[in-house]
């Protein structure tokens, strides 16, 4: 598999302490395509040794508007079923330059152990040093050690450690679309977590007109006009919740976005420093980045101000633990009764669809209708597929939702460009069917 | 002509940098792109960009736009070297001068039009 | 030291019936830059592989078993202060008995005769210095300090970037007719006999980036000697003013490739292959199979490690005076790229052949690049002094490279890591 490929696939076995790698086969991507559609198949093929895969959309970290995302694949502790989380920020970016389009990460580590891997290296590491910090303390330590601000990571915090049904696998320092319980996942297999940096290169044929293509496409992009919009606040109100815009923005200090994500989906909540700061703040700590639509109004029904909510927030990114269940199960309304309560939830969060794909993106079109009627089975059935074909192209979920400009077609015509490899509508209408199954 | 950059505009997304880079390798890579950006200070959300060019380093600040010159030692006990070999290895940026069909990449994939040329 | 030889099939224009091998030293030791590493791409990509990498011990100890010397760029004062009176003496007696030496920039000024101290240790090249002055000329570029001090005088560097040659002689029948190379601080000569001269500045070009006026430039290096070829004995000086290595020019680094084989007597080619160094010789290990994976893999791992702190290095506000000469962070990429990019060819080979000394060196050496490299980025973020780290470390990327390129060529040029012959 030449080409939008770094080739290889990754196989750790934490109990043996093996490290293999296999060659990605241009076969499986004919068949499979990328991204949800191989992890599962991963999965499947090392499902004795219940396996966590993590992987690469096939058009991650290309020229493709929104090609920000990488996957977690495993069995959710939460639901006991087959789920896709969502890499986002940085770090599904950095898992394809750091060397492989796929990890396939087996068996439980004897001791607590992170993954650090770089430019096509694999180490298992001993994470004697932070087993027990949280998630920040953690990522920053390992950034220290390496020497790298720029080091991206998956990692739990002590809610993983204690392997709680509500552990969230957490992004550098920040919550993540984990809705089930993968850091339980993590921690039953004694992984901190997964550190990774890379700076390879990802060849493409015909780049030319990849490139070209990828151009045409972010123009037609771009000329929809809810790019006009910015933020966390905006994605509420556009699904008809809660105005969190006015409750947010005391506290709203810049938006950004994931990789080449036209959307600013990350809002920067400064909780501790004046939100109109414009210089580096000297503040060690001053708030929370957050994508977290349904928390936040959770946090706001709960009756929260906006500090004490971004504060909450802030402890659960640190405890790896996910802030939504915290608020909905704890039934607490106060900043210190629902931080006292992470140890002690119990309940289930509701799924969405059947429970694949993460409720922390919501379960309809953003901004545009797509043609949709505004039937629920429609838009749920509509939903999981569009995070399917997110899931296996690599497309920035909650983009996704936004931008029918990111057509099925032109996701298939820029991966068969880019791949040299026939990729056509019914083959990704069976991996979708594979995928939802 | 030259790349002016909004930093208040920009929201850190890397098009810039991958765009630069795909002029440089012809392939999907990071490390050779003349134009960066600045995501070291995550947890304070402090964010820019950073443009290498052929004598400046171009680094525009949440705060404003902060051009240095580059081999320039402002320590007159240190030497500016003419004599130095370049690095090769993050290249000035030429204005994709050989990209008549785009102009300058990093404007052409700007999301948010950031990254203009002006004269 | 007896020597036996490698059979190589040279690619190039220069095909002859005989096999020819040179032995190629390339000096990396006290006073270059990074400048060497061109001269390792070029002779690769030209199918000369037979290289030894030499620090300023080794060209002490004697060069009786090479063909060609090279010394590239950097500070001409500090590679003369390094080699001393004997690497000087080492150098005469290599020339004298026939060698062939190649200096290029800083290796070009080395040999000319001067009364500057160190300098005067060398005086073999009855060679004038056109950007030599007693006064500085008014410069364009104001922030710029373009000059260095020279005894009482002054070279300065009227231009950087590229400029143009053309050929004068016909001596050498495949001098290009005109070529384009860089000039970093390179000398403009002239010398009494014409004859000497292989190629001179011929004009300027767009890229051409003018420190004092055109007019000015054109007086000091237009119609002089860029590129001359001195005898001394059996042997020859070439000297080039600018960077002829340079990968950006394939017409130049041709017309290097064309010397050495035009200039290096065809030798008989045993029928068993042989290895080759320069250096003191220790057990020569062949890896293959799981150990030689993992060696490959712990290269990669610190090579990796190393230039991730390296990038994080690049746009730091900070730069390190070793000796005379400005250090950027950016340069230990340089070091860090070069092994880098070889790393893919040493994972596809079968054997690799390395001396255990080169082995424990690699192994040992690598590792203390990338500790060095953390303790640097913490240092510089703490805002503490961090001049002695840097020094060590680029001591020790010296170190790693040439025992790495020692290890890199000797695998290449193994029989079994050889293409098939072409039919």
């Amino acid at each position: 598999m030449e080409y939008l490929s770094t080739e290889k696939i990754l196989i750790i076995d934490l109990a043996s302490s093996a490290v293999e790698e296999e060659e990605l086969e241009e076969s499986l991507v004919s068949e499979k395509i990328g991204g949800i559609g191989i992890t599962k198949y991963l999965y499947e093929k090392f499902e004795n040794d219940d396996p966590i895969v993590i992987g690469c959309g096939l058009l991650t970290g290309t020229t493709y508007p929104a090609s920000a995302s990488g996957v977690i694949t495993a069995k959710s502790p939460a639901t006991g079923k087959l789920a896709h989380c969502p890499i986002t920020y940085k770090v599904g970016v950095e898992i394809k330059f750091s060397g492989f389009d796929y990890i396939v990460i087996k068996g439980s580590a004897a001791t607590p152990s992170y993954l650090w891997i770089h430019d096509g290296v694999a180490d298992i590491c001993d994470a004697a040093d932070i087993w027990g910090k949280d998630v920040w303390e953690s990522t920053e330590f390992l950034r220290e050690l390496v020497g790298d601000d720029l080091l991206q990571t998956i990692m739990i915090g002590p809610a993983g450690e204690k392997q709680s049904d509500y552990a969230q696998v957490c992004y550098n320092h920040w919550n993540s679309p984990d809705r089930f319980g993968f850091g339980k996942a993590f921690g039953t297999k004694n992984l901190k977590g997964v550190a990774f940096r890379g700076m390879g290169l990802i060849e493409c044929a015909d780049v030319e007109d990849y490139v070209s293509r990828s151009l045409e496409i972010l123009k037609e992009v771009k000329a929809n006009d809810f790019l006009s919009k910015q933020g966390i606040a905006e994605l509420a109100s556009a699904i008809g919740e809660e105005n969190l815009t006015d409750w947010l923005a005391p506290i709203t200090h810049r938006h950004s976005a994931d990789y080449f994500t036209p959307y600013a989906t990350i809002t920067a909540l400064f909780m501790d420093e004046d939100p109109k700061i414009v210089e580096e703040t000297k503040v060690a700590e001053p708030g929370i980045l957050t994508s977290d639509i349904y928390a936040l109004i959770a946090l706001k029904k709960a009756g929260f101000s906006a500090e004490d909510a971004g504060r909450l927030l802030r402890e659960t990114a640190k405890y790896g633990i996910d802030p939504l269940a915290v608020v909905e199960l704890s039934g607490k309304t106060s900043l210190d009764d629902c931080t006292a309560a992470f140890d002690g939830l119990s309940g289930s969060l509701a799924l969405k669809g059947k429970g694949i794909f993460s409720s922390w993106c919501p379960a309809r079109p953003i901004f545009n209708d797509f043609g949709l009627s505004g039937d629920d089975a429609e838009a749920i059935a509509w939903w999981e597929r569009r995070q399917a074909v997110a899931g296996i192209f690599g497309i920035q979920p909650l983009f996704a939702l936004m931008c029918p400009e990111l057509s099925e077609e032109n996701m298939l015509e820029l991966a068969s460009l880019g791949t040299e490899i026939d990729l056509d509508q019914d083959l990704l209408d069976a991996v979708v069917a594979y995928v939802c199954d | 002509m030259g790349i002016t950059i909004d930093a208040l505009k920009c929201t850190n997304c890397m098009a810039c940098e991958m765009a630069c880079s795909y002029h440089r390798d012809d392939g999907f890579a990071f490390l050779s792109a003349c134009i960066v950006a600045y995501r070291a200070r995550e947890k304070q959300d402090y964010f820019g960009v950073m443009l290498k060019e052929e004598e400046n380093l171009v680094v525009a600040r949440p705060e404003g736009l902060e051009i240095s010159r580059i081999g320039e030692e402002q320590d007159p006990d240190k030497e500016a070297d003419a004599s130095a070999k370049p690095m090769l290895l993050r290249e000035g940026c030429d204005l994709c001068e050989d990209m008549d069909d785009y102009g300058p990449m990093c404007v052409a994939f700007c999301p948010q039009d950031a990254i203009t040329l002006v004269d | 030291m007896s020597l036996r030889l490698l059979c190589l099939n040279c690619a190039g224009p220069l095909m002859t019936t005989t096999k020819v091998i040179s032995k190629i030293g390339i000096y990396a030791g006290g006073g270059t830059s990074h400048s060497w590493l061109w001269f390792v791409d070029l002779f690769e990509n030209k199918g000369l592989h037979t290289l030894a990498f030499l620090n300023e011990n080794d060209v002490q100890k004697g060069l009786d078993d090479l063909d060609v010397l090279v010394i590239s760029g950097g500070d001409t004062f500090a590679v003369a202060e390094a080699l001393g009176p004997s690497g000087a003496d080492s150098i005469g007696k290599f020339v004298h008995r026939g060698g062939l030496y190649i200096g290029s920039c800083a290796g070009a000024y080395l040999p000319m005769k001067s009364s500057k101290k160190p300098l005067d240790l060398f005086n073999f090249v009855d060679v004038k210095i056109t950007n030599l002055s007693k006064i500085l000329p008014a410069t364009v570029k104001e922030s710029l300090k373009f000059c260095t001090s020279y005894g009482c005088d002054f070279i300065f560097h009227p231009v950087r970037e590229e400029i143009s040659m053309k050929s004068s002689n016909s001596v050498l029948p495949f001098c290009p007719l005109t070529f384009t190379a860089p000039l970093y601080g390179g000398p403009g000569m002239t010398v009494t006999d014409p004859s000497l001269v292989l190629a001179t500045y011929h004009e300027f070009t767009t890229h051409t980036s003018f420190l004092v006026s055109e007019a000015l430039a054109g007086e000091i290096l237009l119609e002089k000697a860029a590129v001359v070829r001195v005898p001394m004995g059996k042997g020859l000086f070439y000297l080039f003013g600018p960077h002829l290595e340079h990968p950006k020019y394939p017409l130049a680094n041709q017309f290097v490739s064309d010397i050495i084989r035009w200039e290096t007597k065809p030798l008989e080619c045993p029928e068993s292959p042989a290895s080759f160094s320069h250096r003191e010789i220790t057990p020569l290990k062949e890896l293959s199979g799981k150990k030689k994976k993992t060696f490959v893999m712990d290269i990669k791992r610190e090579l990796s490690n190393s230039r991730i702190v390296a990038v994080n290095l690049e746009f730091l506000p900070i730069r390190w005076m070793i000796g005379k000469k400005v250090y950027e962070p950016e340069k230990v990429r340089v070091f860090l790229e070069s092994m880098w990019s070889r790393i893919k060819s040493l994972e596809r080979i079968d054997r690799l052949r390395v001396f255990s000394g080169d082995l424990e060196t690699i192994r040992a050496v690598s590792i203390k690049v990338t500790q060095g490299l953390r303790r640097l980025k913490r240092a510089v973020d703490d805002n503490q002094d961090s001049l002695g780290e840097a020094t060590k470390i680029f001591s020790w990327l010296q170190q790693l490279s040439m025992a790495f390129y020692t290890m890199y060529f000797f695998t290449l040029t193994h029989k079994d890591n050889q293409p098939p012959p072409s039919v």
